[in-house]
């Protein structure tokens, strides 16, 4: 716990400052407090997952802009595939599914074939928007909800556990992919490995690490969170499929990811902070509380993203080969 | 060298290939009208009708969708030919409208207030053409451009009056695309019928913030939605394309939905075209986009069509399923707003 | 190798020398067959599909006039990200950085008056190109500075213009006594004409896109440019100020995307509205892609997407294929030009390996 601590300065004060923030509010007014956390969060859930995307990528040396592309694609298969199924839960299995061969197909394009990373990714972003529209059919409706669980005791901690406790399955399962993403990237060998592949390539290469072998599986497994991302799009938060319905989380999500430096604990911790300015937003539009227009209103997740990152967080460094192909020398 | 001419003997057979089945051409367009072609639309005994959607497309569950049944159900009751390009660009408005009036389309339907201009100088240039603009209010007269434009107001109030009527916990919200005219429109009438109907109401509006999706984002309504309930709000208004479909999807999830929770929708009857509201969707504040359209269609057929604006009827749309959730006494002073508004009895206020 | 094999070798050595004009050409050719396929399962014949394309797009005046007029922002947009590729920074806010200067040249084209026609022209040019430099700058210095990544702040920077751009359009500069959110029309003397089928700005963006090319591949200042770009250890060691370059590259690129937007407004618009110009900067990063970051590919590239965007109505109104399929076509295109696949198929052991255009996140 301590070393978690430790390992995670900046994420956890910023969690910790938060959630003080949040309770001296919950304090003053509950219902606005929690429903407010409840947007900020919900917000924030198709951007972690889809920074954990990019962050596994790129932690092994492959750039992914993609998941814009990945994420939409996924929504689509996923609320299809419940359509024509009957089944959401196998709707969901078919998002997770097409966010593997998206993950797949960049990692073929990327790692096999050497292509550009960044083009690869462009055209995943081009082809899903396309066959996406091209594709869909109006007047489908899903064949059932997807059901809210509460987990048990955590569901009943004040303001947190209706925030983060009570929620459709991606939701709920989105805190625990952090820290298990977390821990596998800075507590097992695998994590060691990839991370090597991402700073130092030819060296992990005479380690005797299988530079292509782990980039190949690590682009293509982060797809199937980007699947995740897209079923819960598609099913939980809106409950419908609509042409271009990821409105360019992807490429926040780069940015997330950015902002969190690399870091799933940090990623979290900057799509937290983005979602709750933009649910702040949306109840300060709400309240009329102060008299500006809601055009300036609505700017406050990015200029305060702006400011934070050029007051407090200052220069990070990506993984030193993201975006660069491997060659096996000789 | 063998793989380039394999290569290209493979896209040559795609080709030839293609090019033996032209003769079973048939198009999704073409399907949806009656089996005549575009080749003569001059001739006096032939009645072509286009249409131009705005940005977005014909199934968009919106106005674009409506303005399309209506103009392709109003062809095929005249035996016109019916044909349809959907706007990917707002600068290529003229150009799609040339497509037609190159052909000497009878009519041409231009969906949305953006195509306003656009629509006016086509119809200057093409005065043997028929133009119906929909959603698009007429400064001067043109005598071949007919604006079909609505009171959203009206709507907007009958559905706010309904709703202040029917809260109780004085608490109603608008979940709203981008804040443009016609949106404002259906939100202010909606406050002001609301507070028409009951003092106390306090409403909550946010529109979605400026973007290029602004009524394509079914996430954000659906977020929004959820907050609005959850701070009270026991009747929202999700006005705004997909945005408030999404809204609407969200609220019949909600614990209550149709007997404590209410939802309305916006445009049209939104029983029909998202299903998954029935639950929570008391009525809906109705512009009678298919009506109209279909209505002027037809005058234009029969050449009574005149220039100028052309006021389209509103109203709200049917309780369906939920009309034992509406009392009664609820019905009849609703109706009697809605015949006010009609003859003008009662003014909405709403001025942008 | 037998002698006739050789022989025909010789022959086909012409494209072997050229692959990097082949591959691009045969990547178009198999697009379009597949796209072919797609429309095909559509029940339509491709071949009337695609004439109905091309006969719109270029053999038709208006038409040709419009697919000049879509590939001239294309030009500047793919420019401007262009410019950034060769530096090292990857700037996906070309679309704010259009859309700030489609209104700052707007505005200029309305509220000044009292101007000669060309000089009327070129103050509100020079408008757009300043505030869409002065928008990406901010990127520039943050970067520079502070070190704030350009994904990140442009990425920002694009939905902090369309609410500021949104709110001004609604208030300060609406057109009045109408509901439309729109500015005036520009003055008379501030409109950019078109020669025949052929607009000014396409002409300009031409002349930009060969001082762009002599720029990076003739100057010292390119040279430095290339140099960053390629390896910041040995542009550091080689003395170049890392910091003025970031930021001289972002002010050149948003200047690009600028000129862009300007002469949107100049020669087509003739106002602002916020619809208008949507995706044109994200339009920039594809054509900037497919022309692998070279200035003077950035021009085909851009009238291939240009052609294709004037063409889709007439593919629609002609055979009721929606126009989405122009996409799927871009974006084969773009993954065969880019991926290595059809080189090595075409020409298997004498396939040139080309270099990547990124390089990841820049530095």
């Amino acid at each position: 716990m301590l070393d978690f601590i430790k390992d995670n300065r900046k994420p956890v004060i910023t969690l910790g400052l938060v959630t003080v923030i949040a309770y001296v509010f919950y304090f003053l007014d509950e219902i606005k407090t929690t429903s407010v956390l409840v947007f900020g969060w919900g917000y924030a859930v198709p951007l972690v997952l889809a920074a954990m995307v990019g962050i596994i990528g790129e932690r092994t040396g492959v750039v992914n802009i993609g998941i814009e592309g990945q994420m939409l694609m996924s929504a689509f298969a996923s609320f299809f595939g419940s359509v024509i199924t009957g089944n959401i839960y196998v709707g969901m299995l078919i998002g997770i599914a097409a966010g593997l061969i998206m993950g797949g197909f960049l990692a073929v394009a990327a790692v096999k074939w050497e292509m550009d990373q960044i083009i690869a990714g462009v055209v995943i972003n081009i082809v899903a928007a396309g066959l996406t529209s091209f594709f869909y059919a109006p007047g489908k409706t899903l064949p059932q909800l997807v059901p809210v669980v509460s987990i048990p005791i955590l569901s009943d901690i004040p303001l947190i556990g209706p925030v983060f406790f009570r929620n459709g399955i991606f939701a709920l399962a989105t805190l625990f992919i952090v820290l298990a993403v977390n821990f596998a990237i800075f507590k097992t060998r695998w994590g060691l490995r990839s991370r090597s592949v991402g700073e130092y390539p030819s060296a992990a290469d005479a380690a005797g690490i299988n530079v292509t072998r782990i980039r190949m599986i690590n682009v293509t497994l982060a797809g199937a969170l980007a699947g995740c991302a897209g079923a819960f799009l598609a099913l939980e938060a809106a409950g419908t499929f609509a042409r271009g319905l990821t409105a360019g989380r992807g490429f926040l999500a780069l940015a997330i990811m950015i902002f969190g430096a690399w870091n799933p604990m940090g990623a979290l911790a900057a799509a937290l902070f983005f979602g709750l300015s933009t649910a702040l937003a949306s109840q300060l539009q709400a309240d009329e509380v102060i008299n500006i227009p809601q055009q300036f209103v609505n700017l406050l997740p990015f200029v305060m993203t702006l400011i934070v990152l050029s007051v407090a967080v200052g220069r990070v460094r990506p993984p030193a080969a993201a975006g660069q192909p491997y060659t096996k020398e000789g | 060298m063998k793989r380039m001419r394999t290569l290209a003997g493979i896209s040559i057979l795609a080709l030839v290939l293609a090019a033996c089945s032209s003769g079973t051409t048939d198009t999704a367009a073409e399907e949806t009208a009656a089996a005549l072609d575009d080749s003569n639309c001059a001739a006096a005994e032939s009645f072509c009708v286009g249409l131009v959607t705005d940005i977005g497309k014909v199934d968009d569950k919106s106005f674009n969708q409506s303005a399309h049944e209506g103009a392709m159900a109003a062809a095929a009751e005249v035996g016109g030919f019916y044909k349809y390009i959907e706007t990917t660009d707002t600068k290529d408005y003229a150009a799609n409208m040339a497509q037609f009036t190159d052909k000497s389309y009878d009519v041409i339907v231009t969906v949305g207030f953006l195509m306003a201009e656009a629509t006016v100088t086509a119809a200057k240039a093409n005065p043997n053409t028929k133009f119906i603009g929909v959603d698009q209010f007429q400064g001067e007269e043109v005598a071949n451009v007919t604006g079909l434009i609505f009171p959203e107001d009206q709507a907007g109030y009958a559905a706010g009056y309904l709703a202040g009527l029917m809260t109780k916990t004085n608490k109603l919200g608008q979940v709203l695309g981008l804040e443009i005219a016609p949106v404002q429109k259906f939100a202010k009438g909606f406050e002001a019928g609301a507070k028409a109907a009951n003092a106390n109401v306090s409403v909550t509006t946010v529109y979605h913030p400026p973007a290029d999706n602004g009524f394509g984002d079914p996430v954000w309504g659906a977020a929004e939605a959820k907050k609005q309930l959850s701070q009270g709000a026991d009747i929202i208004f999700g006005a705004g394309g997909g945005t408030g479909n999404g809204a609407l999807i969200e609220i019949a999830k909600a614990e209550g939905a149709g007997t404590s929770i209410f939802c309305i929708g916006v445009d049209t009857d939104q029983w029909g075209t998202v299903p998954e509201a029935q639950p929570c969707l008391v009525t809906s504040a109705m512009k009678g986009l298919v009506e109209g359209t279909a209505g002027l269609v037809k005058a234009a057929f029969d050449g009574s069509i005149k220039g100028g604006n052309f006021l389209g009827t509103t109203g709200l749309a049917d309780y369906h399923d939920l009309a034992s959730a509406v009392p009664a006494d609820v019905q009849s002073k609703v109706a009697e707003v809605v015949a006010g508004l009609k003859d003008g009895s009662i003014m909405t206020g709403v001025t942008l | 190798m037998s002698l006739t094999e050789q022989k025909a070798s010789d022959k086909l050595g012409i494209f072997v020398r050229n692959q990097s004009i082949v591959v691009p050409i045969a990547a178009i050719l198999v697009a379009f067959v597949l796209g072919g396929i797609l429309i095909f399962l559509q029940g339509v014949n491709p071949l009337v599909a695609y004439k109905a394309i091309f006969s719109e797009a270029w053999f038709d005046s208006d038409g040709l006039l419009r697919t000049f007029q879509k590939t001239t922002p294309l030009v500047l947009a793919g420019l401007a990200v262009t410019v950034g590729l060769r530096v090292g920074l990857f700037n996906i806010g070309a679309q704010g950085q259009l859309i700030s200067a489609a209104l700052a040249s707007a505005l200029a084209g309305i509220y000044i008056t009292n101007l000669s026609p060309i000089l009327h022209v070129i103050v509100s040019l020079f408008c757009g190109v300043i505030v869409g430099a002065l928008w990406a700058g901010i990127a520039g210095v943050l970067k520079a500075y502070r070190g704030v990544h350009e994904v990140i702040s442009t990425i920002m920077l694009n939905s902090i213009a369309i609410g500021i751009l949104d709110y001004l359009v609604s208030n300060p500069f609406k057109e009045p006594d109408q509901s439309l959110q729109r500015t005036k029309k520009i003055a008379e003397t501030a409109v950019l004409p078109n020669i025949g089928v052929i607009p000014f700005g396409f002409i300009l963006a031409l002349i930009i896109c060969l001082l762009v090319s002599w720029m990076l591949n003739k100057t010292t200042a390119g040279f430095r440019f290339n140099t960053v770009g390629k390896n910041k250890f040995a542009a550091t060691y080689a003395g170049i100020n890392m910091k003025l370059m970031v930021v001289t590259g972002m002010l050149l690129s948003g200047g690009l995307a600028g000129l862009g937007g300007a002469i949107e407004t100049l020669g087509i618009t003739y106002r602002f509205e916020p619809a208008f110009n949507a995706g044109l900067g994200f339009d920039g990063i594809t054509i900037a892609l497919l022309a692998r970051a070279n200035p003077l590919a950035t021009i085909p590239a851009a009238i291939l997407v240009g052609t294709l965007r004037a063409g889709g109505a007439s593919l629609q109104f002609e055979t009721g294929i929606e126009p989405e399929i122009v996409d799927v076509l871009l974006a084969i295109t773009l993954l065969l030009v880019s991926a290595p696949i059809l080189a090595k198929y075409l020409f298997r052991g004498k396939a040139q390996k080309s270099a990547n255009v990124t390089s990841g996140w820049g530095n």
